[in-house]
């Protein structure tokens, strides 16, 4: 019972969150390669999705950039305005998909 | 708005008088009055006759929705009238916010109160008069036609007509300009016996008047003249348009001075008459002379009136008139939804043209760019099928006129949602003009439409339309949009060759190994790979999407077997093609691996947790290898994934294995290191891992001392674990002096986020401020990341500060943390700000730094709390001050929200209530909520019961969800009798409770042994569906609710550790609620919890959540243990828990598990609520696991048949035991079992067993065997209690008909019961299988069996959802209507 506690902790401790940017209010116009365009200014897109809706043929509008570095998501959510085809798009850091707790008895990590 | 405030504005102002005590002074409102009242008189609201929509219709509408519901509170159908609520909901919103009715929406709500059941009368009303002007872009024709299959489909079902409806319909008749015949509709009501009213006559004189026809009209008129109904000014208004429209204007004029003779001064609907009237004859200048009059008398013709004649002169073929109409036209804000109505009937009229000069003339200001103006005409031109190049031009005179930034996309994507192709190309070849890029995704939608209905043609015709633009299909339009439509991906290369379609062929292939893969044919993509002669390297294949699918096609493979994805790995692997790069094989699967979990989802990931292991494994078996950086990516995902369990099974993998040395003790170590020191080696690793271990132990002492003898020897990770570690313990010198050695050791180093912060907050606690400042300055230089987490241990060290009340401390950090950017100066992060004055009672300074905050970052902290204390202490200069401030910068309503709140919260409420009242303020939901909330967390019934009270009148309240907020706090209370007053209270004000309130209430109650006063909403059907086994107990409840808010809470909340530690009830309570979802974190956050809090120990709640996860992880010895710590200590843990454990043991075959447990449990059963069968069945069960059948039977066959039974045969269910031995296919087990059923049947008469075993033969389909066992032993068929039960418990599964259909097949004689035959249309209706209970309702109905309503119902309904006729009149009422009859009617029979 310690034991697996322990392991619980031990694993626990390398919480990374990945560098991925949400993107809203995409114009219909544009899809992920006008995307990619777009936020490979800011660094290397490693994967962009932007989900297309098979019942329609349109896109919902969101997606997602994920950068190789949280470098480069921070580049592209320091730039105010993101404007693909004259549409200004909602970019925001991805929410960590599960409770993210604080970094606390970290006695053995090597910060 | 600005304008209805004025009266609160003085009202304030009055405050301003020093020598009123408060209250006095906010009630001298009087002379405010008369300016609400001219204000109130510019709002008048009236209905128009015919044409454009009005106000007061709408709310007319609101309000007869609320009627409907008041009258029916509950449908039959709980699905459907949730539905309902929420299309009727929309309906409302619908008009609120545009003043019309799209025409599919308004169908769907007419479909759901068609299957709703009967419709109610009003429900009828509000889709009739939904059928008139409400539906512009309908053709008017349309309109009517839609009223008539709404009328006529409403009477089939039952709906009874009343003179409401009657004149609902005359009225969609006029606003439709239907031609009908006056005399042919009375006669129609006076058939169906209804007489006709004032507002009838009304109506059909107006209806007369439209044609012209003045002799109908003067019978009509006489008729109300015999009757004695007075003549209204709506009358004459008619005989205006009559006598116009027979061409007799002179008349018409004269009907005004005949008014005024009769006593009725003209009023604007009259002049309006007049206006059309001569707008239809294209008399501009009489429009002009009238409309001068109208202006020299004190009427007022509003923009709604304008446009009705706009109409007029456009329709008459007068637009050459509109502008001089449009310039006096206003443009107030609220009449915007009527000009859009009038543009999009012009359209419907074909008057577009018309419509677009209006659009032009709409003053929306042009340059916030962000809002395109124009686009519903747009829209419903294209609807309209408006021609190409007229749309064209009005996309241009859009842009030109700044209304629109890109018209032509939007009419594009119109075209494109109406699948409309040529319009589409006309409109794709000017953006190509504008030289606007054409996408290949445009098409999708044109394909979209025809790949559902298997077009080929149609298909084919998109695709050359793509040529013609010059637009290459891609994969992705061949796999998800072109290859579905054909039977096979030959056939699609024939077919455009067929038609001339070129294609690129080296796409089209592609396209097709990828849509193989999509459809999981992995052997296609295998046989690819082998033959594969394309230089196809891994690399790039790896970034393709053919690899995602091949991943996502692995993942299909996982849930069923893995064979093919081991081939393709194997060959990613061993073929050398794959591979050429330097880094070789062992990288190609590393990385196929990482993506393959990267594809993955949290929650795949977790749910196939197990099938994932296996394929690790296999792969170890395959001697396959990843590199140790690949290994580290893949431990980061598992990580984040909350799946840490995949690790070890990951690190198999590992090419070099890092063997990981056990961890010595603290001892072990130091003796090591005076080894190591003696020997004259390098110590510094050993130094490292030991002060580590000191800190974990909190052994500050030693570890400084440590750190003193050899500090030449120290690492950075040894400092950083010791300056966390004073940080603990509050020693802000030797942190600091740390901190500058570790600076000076290496001046890069970074130490992780919660260090910093420690450090932070100790150096600011003890009063050295630069140092803190400095810290800060080094996160934001070395970037150390902030998180959430982060700002709120700042907020915390802030807020500690102000709380000491130190001013210099929270300033400066406060500056530093937002000027370094380090957060962002939110409310909550600001507001120790404003605490520290408020905490010494300085309000001047408190407002001011409120103030302050908002001129610098556009925040108002703690405004409220600010605005009660001021209050409190009369400091009305200082209210008077607040106010202005906030009405300036964040508008009237807000200041009055907060003036509101704070009077509440003071206990003024007289002033409360009349800020309330102040005309023109609605209700802000979520203004309102945050209150509600505030109150129930800190318990303030009588401010919230003040809160409910005082909002009854205000406009758009959502009273059912105040009521639920009160009811909330009462639970908190548990107070039933203020529930139940909240239940009266609902019920005078005519609300309509949801049904989570009706829930809430009645939970209330029940908790208090009270009788619930009404139908919790289809509480028999619900709790069978909700709750498919069997009930759960009480605790179990409430751990679901816990659940369900920490799911809740999850999302905005991180967890932190500084919540956690100011206190132990919080940190039981989080626990406790995430625990099921995540035993990591549950783990983790109790280890924090364990070093940090003396004698944490978790409450009954918690452990048996804890038990329950540990036996999901198969942790069943670490169970055992927690069950044993919590009997201890004296806990009950839930029956559930220990049953899952016993269950589990039993399944190991852990004989001797479960007689510990029983043991432990020993003298609890009852409290616990555990049968002595779980452990006779979980012990026979585990002892056959291990192959002692004998030793099992005969310990059941004597615990039966012996003289002192502790169970009683009755109840001596062995079901579980036999459905486990049936399902784990024990057949020799089975087959003693059996043996042994039959002799206690046979020769001890004890027919449970034998009765049980036979259904649960039938329950897992063994129909045979089932048949066997009743022949040798027909006494089963006698068990009628046992059988019944059987089916009661069936019946509320869904999926359970064949089961219920052999049951009767076998014991033909459970028909004559009526709760069998219940059961079976149940199991029938459950499962939709409409062939078993036709065949059961004939039986039935042979054998002259009385059904009962509930049973029709049921039966109607199904049949009804099936598309099929009833055969009887199905009952009208609703499902718990007859569920509650039938409970009744047997209540008293007994």
């Amino acid at each position: 019972m310690a034991a697996s506690a322990a392991r619980g902790a031990v694993v626990l401790r390398t919480n990374i969150g990945r560098p991925v940017a949400f993107v809203r209010k995409i114009p219909w116009t544009a899809a992920s390669s006008e995307l990619r365009e777009h936020f490979a200014q800011f660094g290397h897109v490693r994967k962009c999705t932007v989900p297309f809706d098979k019942e329609t043929g349109f896109h919902k509008g969101m997606g997602w950039i994920h950068f190789s570095s949280e470098e480069e998501l921070h580049n592209a959510l320091q730039q105010e305005n993101h404007i693909i085809d004259g549409v200004k798009l909602h970019v925001q850091p991805q929410k960590p998909k599960a409770l993210q707790g604080d970094q606390t008895s970290d006695e053995e990590k090597d910060f | 708005m600005a304008a209805l405030l004025r009266p609160a504005r003085w009202l304030l102002r009055a405050a301003a008088a020093p020598y009123l005590p408060l209250s006095l002074r906010l009630l001298a409102g009087g002379p405010g009055r008369p300016d609400a009242a001219v204000c109130l008189r510019a709002a008048r609201a009236r209905p128009v006759a015919g044409g454009l929509l009005s106000q007061a219709r709408l709310h007319s509408i609101a309000a007869e929705k609320k009627n409907y519901l008041q009258e029916e509170p509950t449908s039959s159908h709980r699905r459907n009238a949730s539905q309902f609520d929420w299309a009727l909901m929309r309906l409302d919103n619908s008009v609120r916010r545009t003043g019309r009715i799209p025409k599919t929406l308004l169908q769907k709500v007419f479909d759901n109160t068609c299957h709703s059941g009967s419709p109610g009368g009003n429900q009828a009303l509000l889709l009739l008069r939904s059928c008139g002007s409400l539906l512009p872009e309908l053709k008017l024709s349309e309109r009517t036609e839609f009223a008539h299959k709404i009328w006529d489909e409403l009477q089939k079902l039952g709906t009874v007509y009343d003179v409401s409806h009657y004149n609902a319909l005359l009225k969609v008749y006029l606003q439709n300009d239907h031609k009908f015949s006056p005399t042919d509709f009375l006669a129609r009501m006076e058939k169906g016996n209804i007489q006709p009213n004032r507002v009838t006559y009304q109506r059909l004189i107006a209806a007369y008047c439209n044609m012209g026809d003045i002799e109908g009209a003067s019978t009509i008129l006489g008729f109300m003249k015999t009757k004695d109904l007075p003549v209204t000014e709506a009358v004459f208004s008619a005989l205006v348009t009559g006598h116009a429209r027979s061409g007799d204007m002179e008349n018409a004029e004269n009907i005004l001075t005949v008014m005024k003779e009769a006593g009725i001064e003209p009023g604007p609907d009259t002049y309006l008459a007049l206006l059309n009237a001569y707008a239809e004859k294209g008399d501009i200048d009489h429009v002009k002379q009238t409309l001068e009059k109208v202006e020299k008398s004190d009427l007022y013709l509003m923009d709604r009136d304008l446009l009705q004649i706009i109409l007029s002169f456009s329709k008459a073929g007068y637009p050459q008139y509109v502008p001089e109409i449009l310039e006096k036209i206003t443009y107030e804000r609220r009449y915007i939804p009527d000009t859009m109505n009038l543009i999009l009937l012009l359209v419907t009229e074909k008057l577009e043209d018309t419509a677009l000069q209006i659009l032009l003339a709409c003053p929306i200001s042009r340059e916030s760019s962000q809002n395109d103006f124009g686009s519903f005409f747009l829209r419903h031109c294209v609807t309209m099928n408006t021609p190409a190049e007229k749309l064209k031009d009005y996309c241009k005179k859009l842009k030109e006129a700044q209304l629109h930034t890109s018209p032509l996309q939007f009419t594009l994507q119109c075209a494109l949602v109406a699948q409309k192709l040529d319009l589409a190309k006309v409109l794709m070849k000017a953006l190509k003009e504008e030289g606007f890029p054409i996408r290949t995704h445009y098409f999708w939608p044109l394909l979209v439409g025809h790949q559902k209905e298997k077009n080929v043609q149609g298909i084919v015709e998109v695709l050359k339309g793509m040529h013609e633009i010059g637009v290459t299909p891609d994969q992705e339009t061949y796999v998800n949009y072109v290859f579905p439509c054909f039977d096979s991906i030959k056939s699609v290369r024939a077919v455009l060759q067929e038609n001339g379609c070129p294609h690129d062929d080296n796409v089209f292939s592609q396209a097709e190994l990828r849509s193989k893969a999509v459809n999981g044919n992995l052997d296609y993509i295998l046989s690819f790979l082998e033959s594969n002669t394309l230089p196809f390297s891994f690399s790039s294949l790896r970034g393709s999407l053919i690899l995602d699918c091949v991943c996502s096609n692995l993942l299909l493979l996982l849930q069923c077997t893995h064979f093919l994805s081991y081939q393709i790995t194997e060959l990613l692997y061993k073929d050398g093609r794959y591979c050429q790069e330097p880094p070789g094989p062992t990288e190609a699967v590393g990385y196929f691996l990482y993506n393959l979990i990267d594809s993955m989802s949290d929650s795949e990931v977790q749910a196939k947790e197990e099938r994932l292991r296996q394929y690790f494994h296999q792969l170890k078996e395959m001697n396959v290898k990843i590199p140790e950086n690949i290994y580290r990516g893949i431990r980061n995902l598992l990580d984040s994934y909350h799946v840490p369990e995949l690790i070890k099974d990951v690190n198999i993998l590992v090419e070099r294995e890092k063997t990981d040395s056990r961890k010595p003790s603290s001892s072990d170590l130091e003796s090591k290191l005076e080894k190591l020191k003696a020997e004259n080696q390098p110590i510094g690793d050993i130094l490292k891992q030991l002060i580590v271990m000191l800190c974990s132990e909190e052994n500050m002492q030693k570890a400084l001392e440590l750190k003193a003898k050899y500090e030449s020897d120290m690492v950075v990770g040894g400092y950083a674990a010791l300056i966390n570690l004073c940080c603990r313990h509050d020693n802000a010198e030797d942190a600091l002096n740390l901190k500058r050695e570790f600076d000076r050791l290496d001046s890069s180093a970074v130490l992780d986020t919660g260090k910093y912060v420690r450090l932070v907050k100790v150096l600011g606690k003890h009063g050295k401020l630069q140092d803190a400042i400095n810290i800060l300055k080094e996160m934001k230089e070395k970037d150390v990341p902030v998180k959430d987490a982060t700002v709120l241990s700042f907020f915390h060290i802030l807020n500690g500060a102000a709380l000491r009340g130190e001013t210099e401390t929270v300033k400066q950090l406060h500056e530093a943390i937002v000027t370094l950017g380090l957060a962002k100066p939110s409310t909550a992060l600001s507001s120790p700000l404003v605490t520290l004055y408020l905490e010494k009672d300085d309000l001047p300074a408190a407002l001011e730094s409120t103030i302050d905050c908002y001129e610098k970052y556009k925040i108002l902290p703690r405004i409220h709390d600010v605005l009660c204390k001021l209050i409190e202490k009369g400091e009305t200069e200082l209210i008077q001050k607040a106010m202005d401030f906030v009405s300036q910068e964040q508008g009237e309503m807000t200041m009055l929200y907060d003036l509101f709140f704070a009077f509440l919260q003071t206990g003024n409420y007289k002033e409360a209530k009349k800020i309330i009242e102040t005309p023109g303020i609605r209700a802000r939901p979520t203004r309102l909520q945050w209150f509600c909330d505030r109150c129930i967390a800190n318990n303030q019934v009588e401010t919230l019961e003040k809160l409910v009270e005082l909002t009854q009148k205000l406009f758009e309240c959502d009273r059912d969800q105040l009521y639920y907020s009160l009811l909330k706090l009462y639970k908190v209370n548990d107070d039933w009798q203020k529930a139940d007053a909240v239940w009266n209270k609902m019920q005078e004000e005519n609300i309509i409770p949801r049904e989570k309130t009706l829930r809430l209430l009645a939970e209330i109650l029940r908790n208090n042994n009270q009788e619930v006063p009404f139908d919790v909403p289809e509480l028999w059907y619900e709790e069978e569906k909700d709750c498919p086994t069997s009930l759960p107990s009480p605790v179990e409840v409430n751990l679901q609710q816990g659940l369900l808010n920490a799911c809740h809470r999850r999302r905005n909340k991180a967890v932190s550790r500084s919540i956690f530690c100011s206190n132990i009830f919080n940190i039981r309570t989080v626990v406790f609620i995430i625990s099921p979802w995540c035993s990591t974190i549950y783990y983790r956050i109790r280890s924090i919890a364990e070093t940090h809090i003396k004698g944490f120990t978790l409450n009954d709640a918690a452990n048996s959540l804890l038990i329950i996860t540990q036996v999901r992880r198969d942790y069943l010895k670490d169970a055992l243990t927690t069950l044993k710590t919590a009997l201890d200590l004296d806990q009950i843990p839930s029956r559930l828990a220990v049953t899952r454990l016993i269950q589990a043991c039993a399944l190991k075959g852990d004989t001797e598990s479960i007689h510990d447990i029983q043991k432990l449990v020993n003298g609890l059963e009852d409290s616990i609520g555990l049968s002595r069968m779980v452990f006779i069945n979980n012990i026979a069960l585990a002892q056959i696991k291990n192959n002692n059948i004998d030793v099992a039977i005969e310990s059941i066959e004597n615990m039966l048949t012996s003289e002192n039974q502790t169970v009683d045969p009755q109840y001596f269910g062995l079901a579980y035991l036999f459905r486990k031995v049936i399902e784990g296919q024990l057949e020799p087990a089975l087959k003693k079992i059996s043996i042994m059923a039959e002799r206690l049947a046979n020769q001890f008469a004890v027919y449970k067993p034998v009765t049980d075993l036979f259904l649960q033969l039938v329950d897992s389909g063994k129909v045979n065997d089932a048949r066997a066992l009743l022949q040798r032993c027909g006494a089963i068929a006698e068990q009628m209690p046992i059988l019944l039960v059987f089916c009661i418990r069936n019946c509320q599964r869904p999926g359970k008909a064949p089961v219920m259909k052999s049951l009767l097949e076998l014991i033909p004689e459970l028909i004559d019961k009526e709760e069998a035959y219940t059961c079976l249309m149940k199991s029938y209706v459950f499962d939709n299988d409409v062939t078993s209970a036709k065949a059961l309702y004939e039986s039935l109905t042979a054998k002259n069996v009385k059904l009962n309503d509930l049973f029709l119902k049921r039966y109607a309904v199904l049949l009804k959802n099936a598309g099929e006729s009833v055969p009887f009149t199905e009952p009208p009422e609703s499902f718990e209507f007859y569920a509650k009859q039938l409970k009744e009617s047997k209540e008293t029979h007994l």
